[in-house]
């Protein structure tokens, strides 16, 4: 096939993008005991993006044969032309970039298609009954697994021609506590790029189900947090979901564009000179982060781009569009989830680079305040970078050392306040978003983590 | 051949592949959707797209087992059969896993207008930029920062071992506006608006982007507002955002057999105030998700979920129907992607007898949101969020526009405490909604 793509492109008359995707996907959920979900799905079809006239057109098809596909560049073609007359800015040319070639595999020596689809429904079921016989006070458990696993080959008319692999399995699991009629939860969620060891290689299973069964009973007596602004110590996870959530998507070239706060920032301080904050193809520091891809859905070799340095912001996150717009090299961020979804600015694996306090010091400088981990229910960000997330789990910090339980905080601010209130920075590294996906218009799976931080940030709790 | 015959072909063929398996039950469901599309950002048209793909989604029951396989390669289509019935022979036996009994079903008018199959890319392209037109038209200071319009044709046929052999086609477009004004350095939120129509006829775009560029131009300005506990009136915009999400997972009976569903055990109880009723119906004409059929092929009809602050009725599948022995209430949903699911069609909030203008003018001092950007919990009915294009309301007046504002409360407490039903409504996706007053609520200012 990609040979066909390579000719096709090449007689297109004009740039086009063609890319095939062939996707299965596996999903077992069991809640109670009672299985919820076994499913399977196979979907393929090649998406085709033209530029004619300064304008993208864009047309999928399911049907791989080779008079479909001129079909489809021949609609791509057309609708990029019916909306080039009424277009005001148009697209004046693509930045130049490394375009990919070759083949790319999965990085792993345990494959998903080798574990049968029996033992991964008696894995969850066995977890679902764990976290159930754990606790008295455990009324609900909810446990699941899936995986998507990708074949792309991406082909462009100026050079492109790739083939790769893609494996993201995900592990979740729920368990609700409850008591004099109040309910609290616990949860913990695991994804990787990569195969069936390394989905349990930071956690397994067990050590999951023992975690979400001790957080959610832990929760039912514990007080609600203090209101206010607090200093506080975030988990690596905290750290992934701010870096992501509040900061990351307002350094998307399109939403700085559409008239994000970072528009008028670029090379001024935006945080603590601690920070320095990144996002990446590769997955660097630790293995297997879920948003890992050497080539974006452009057919660009993805670059490891510094998004703040030292707490200077210095990039935006481009496709080739943006990326000549700001006369600037793409960074290989152009993403599409589906072969019928056109590309557009994603995010990879963002993250915090650790720095060189340990742990237990960021914790023993608190003299009051709170130690906060992972993102709990609810949450949202805006393209001003203000944000409020529910915290999965949170303690009191009394003359550095640990404290007792808090349930229902939530912590909220200014993403960049924040971080320019950074007094400390581990010297830990941990990817944590791995079982999440992104929504932006279509969805897209990322990673983020980074190492424990030490910040100042408000608290908030339903009191 | 037209799209239904030639899906009917594939449901009948995929569930002879299952029974020859292994499979004792089968339910095929397979859906061709055509759509195009025109984005608008920056105030300007981005890409343009135009897609067609048929998906075949097949339920396998064994001996109570249940497995569901689905794709859009249509070649494969045995070997998904296959899938299926492996899946549900893998899977722990359910004395509930049963498929729906045929109901007649009557088609429902005005869900497909023969017109739609004309409409084109420039077609779609001209009702954005009218889009666009009518925000330069308005302001200056206006941008359509965000936009879409697309044209979408479905059919869907499902076919089962039970009897069920049913299919039908429709045609909706819909399109929405994300407005800002920009004054200088004054920036106003983001304004939302939303509309749909099953017609070429019923299209009307300019209304869509003049009421979010209203809005957008209204918050221009807006300061630090005030902190209370009072009352707060929500858009019906901002009553989706709080109240449709504990509505849907609350009144779920698939919820209520697990026990998460606080509603579940209180049908016959007060759970809000005498004057707050809420209907489901997805007949409603011209409602964005009227179907002739839900997602298990049985017709749909109108169930009033809460009737004068009572609880009165739980949504069904044929799982739950079964499980509760309760009657079906044809509220199997999803697409032949999934397994059958729970969830409303067209949910509404029955309208009061007075004007949002009157209600406003009975407060003396409050807040009035036009959208909420934050999380509300189906669950605990904890919500907190931020208050956008909101307005302080001094003696029964709007006063002036408020930025950084917090407003959080609990959902079921805040049903009790409703002050207020507007007789206008607006639909907001497939909800159809009413401005709602709420008393007690907290309101920060940042």
């Amino acid at each position: 096939m990609e040979d066909v793509l390579a000719r096709i492109a090449a007689q297109a008359g004009g740039w086009v993008e063609l890319r095939f995707q062939g996707r299965s996907t596996k999903q077992v959920s069991v809640r109670n005991g009672e299985l919820e979900e076994s499913s399977s799905k196979r979907i393929q079809g090649i998406g085709v993006r033209a530029l004619v006239d300064g304008v993208f057109g864009f047309a999928s098809t399911t049907d791989l044969r080779e008079q479909s596909v001129l079909s489809a560049v021949e609609a791509a073609q057309s609708a990029a032309r019916t909306s080039a007359a009424a277009k005001k800015h148009r697209i004046p040319g693509l930045a130049a970039a490394t375009m990919a070639v070759g083949t790319f595999p999965v990085d792993t020596d345990d494959p998903l298609d080798d574990h049968p689809l029996e033992e991964k429904l008696e894995l969850v079921m066995r977890i679902d009954e764990r976290i159930r016989k754990a606790s008295s006070s455990i009324v609900s458990s909810s446990t699941s697994y899936a995986e998507i696993q990708d074949e792309k080959i991406i082909v462009t008319s100026d050079g492109a021609r790739t083939h790769l692999f893609v494996a993201i399995p995900e592990f979740r699991v729920m368990a609700v506590a409850q008591k004099d009629g109040n309910q609290c939860f616990g949860m913990k969620a695991n994804g990787v790029n990569g195969g069936w060891r390394d989905l349990f290689a930071a956690m397994s299973p067990e050590d999951m189900a023992d975690y979400a069964v001790r957080t959610a009973v832990e929760q039912l007596t514990a007080p609600l947090p203090q209101g206010g602004l607090a200093t506080v110590v975030l988990d690596p996870g905290l750290v992934g979901v701010l870096s992501h959530e509040a900061i990351g998507h307002t350094v998307e070239a399109d939403i700085v564009l559409g008239g994000a706060i970072t528009a008028e920032k670029m090379n001024e301080k935006v945080a603590s000179e601690l920070i320095t904050m990144v996002d990446s193809g590769a997955s660097e520091h630790a293995p297997h982060a879920t948003g890992t891809l050497p080539v974006d859905d452009e057919g660009v070799t993805t670059r490891k781009t510094t998004l703040i340095e030292n707490g200077v912001l210095r990039s935006y996150l481009h496709n080739r569009e943006t990326a000549a717009h700001y006369d600037v090299e793409p960074t290989g961020n152009a993403r599409a989830f589906e072969y019928s979804d056109a590309p557009i600015i994603r995010m990879r694996n963002t993250y915090i680079e650790p720095g060189a306090t340990p742990v237990e010091d960021l914790i023993a400088g608190v003299e009051d305040g709170y130690y906060m981990c992972g993102l709990g229910f609810g949450g949202q960000a805006d393209s001003n970078a203000e944000f409020m997330f529910g915290v999965r789990e949170a303690r009191r910090i009394h003359d550095g050392k640990l404290g007792e339980v808090v349930r229902g905080a939530t912590i909220s601010g200014n993403a960049f306040d924040v971080l320019s209130s950074v007094d400390a920075v581990g010297n830990d590294f941990q990817w944590d978003l791995g079982a999440g996906t992104c929504g932006k218009s279509q969805y897209a799976k990322v990673d983020a983590g980074g190492p424990h931080l030490r910040c100042r940030a408000t608290i908030g709790g339903r009191q | 051949m037209n799209y239904e015959t030639k899906l009917r072909e594939q449901c009948r063929r995929a569930v002879d592949a299952a029974k020859q398996c292994g499979a004792d039950e089968v339910e095929v469901l397979a859906q061709t959707s055509r759509a195009i599309s025109v984005e608008i950002e920056k105030h300007d048209l981005q890409t343009s797209s135009s897609q067609q793909e048929t998906m075949v989604g097949v339920r396998a029951f064994v001996d109570r087992r249940v497995g569901f396989a689905c794709t859009n390669v249509l070649e494969e289509l045995d070997a998904t059969c296959a899938d299926a019935v492996k899946l549900a022979k893998a899977s722990p036996q359910d004395d509930h896993n049963v498929l729906a009994d045929p109901v007649p079903v009557t088609p429902i008018d005005g869900l497909y207008d023969p017109a739609a199959e004309a409409f084109s890319v420039s077609d779609a392209v001209e009702q954005a930029i009218r889009m666009i037109e009518t925000a330069d038209s308005m302001d200056r200071r206006l941008v359509l920062g965000g936009g879409s319009f697309s044209a979408n044709l479905s059919s869907r046929c499902i076919v089962t071992t039970r009897g069920i052999d049913v299919s039908d086609t429709g045609s909706l477009f819909v399109f929405h506006a994300l407005a800002t004004a920009k004054d200088g350095q004054k920036v106003s939120n983001m304004a939302f608006h939303f509309d749909a129509s099953h017609s070429v006829a019923g299209i009307d775009v300019g209304p869509v982007a003049a009421h979010a560029c209203r809005d957008a131009l209204g918050s221009l300005g807006a300061e630090r507002g005030e902190s209370f506990v009072g009352p707060v009136v929500l858009s019906p915009n901002a009553v989706q955002s709080i109240f449709a999400g504990l509505f849907s997972f609350q009144l779920n009976a698939k919820n209520a057999l697990r026990g998460a569903s606080r509603w579940g055990g209180l049908l016959g109880q007060s759970v809000a105030a005498t004057t707050l009723t809420v209907v489901d119906d997805g007949c409603l004409p011209g409602g964005v998700a009227t179907e002739s059929f839900d997602r298990e092929g049985l017709p749909h009809r109108k169930l009033v979920l809460i009737d004068a602050g009572v609880a009165r009725a739980l949504m069904h599948n044929a799982y739950t129907a079964r499980a509760m022995k309760a009657d079906n209430t044809s509220h199997a949903s999803g697409s032949a992607r999934s397994i059958p699911a729970i969830g409303t069609t067209n949910l509404s909030v029955v309208p009061g007898t007075e004007t949002k203008d009157e209600m406003i003018a009975g407060i003396k001092n409050g807040l009035l949101v036009n959208r909420f950007s934050g999380s509300s919990n189906p669950i605990s009915g904890d919500y907190s969020g931020v208050a956008k294009a909101a307005y302080l309301i001094k003696d029964g007046k709007l006063d002036r526009p408020v930025t950084g504002t917090l407003i959080a409360g609990n959902v079921f407490e805040s049903l009790h405490k409703i002050i207020g039903i507007s007789s206008e409504t607006e639909r907001v996706y497939t909800a159809v909604l009413p401005y709602v007053g709420i008393d007690d609520v907290s309101v920060t200012a940042e």
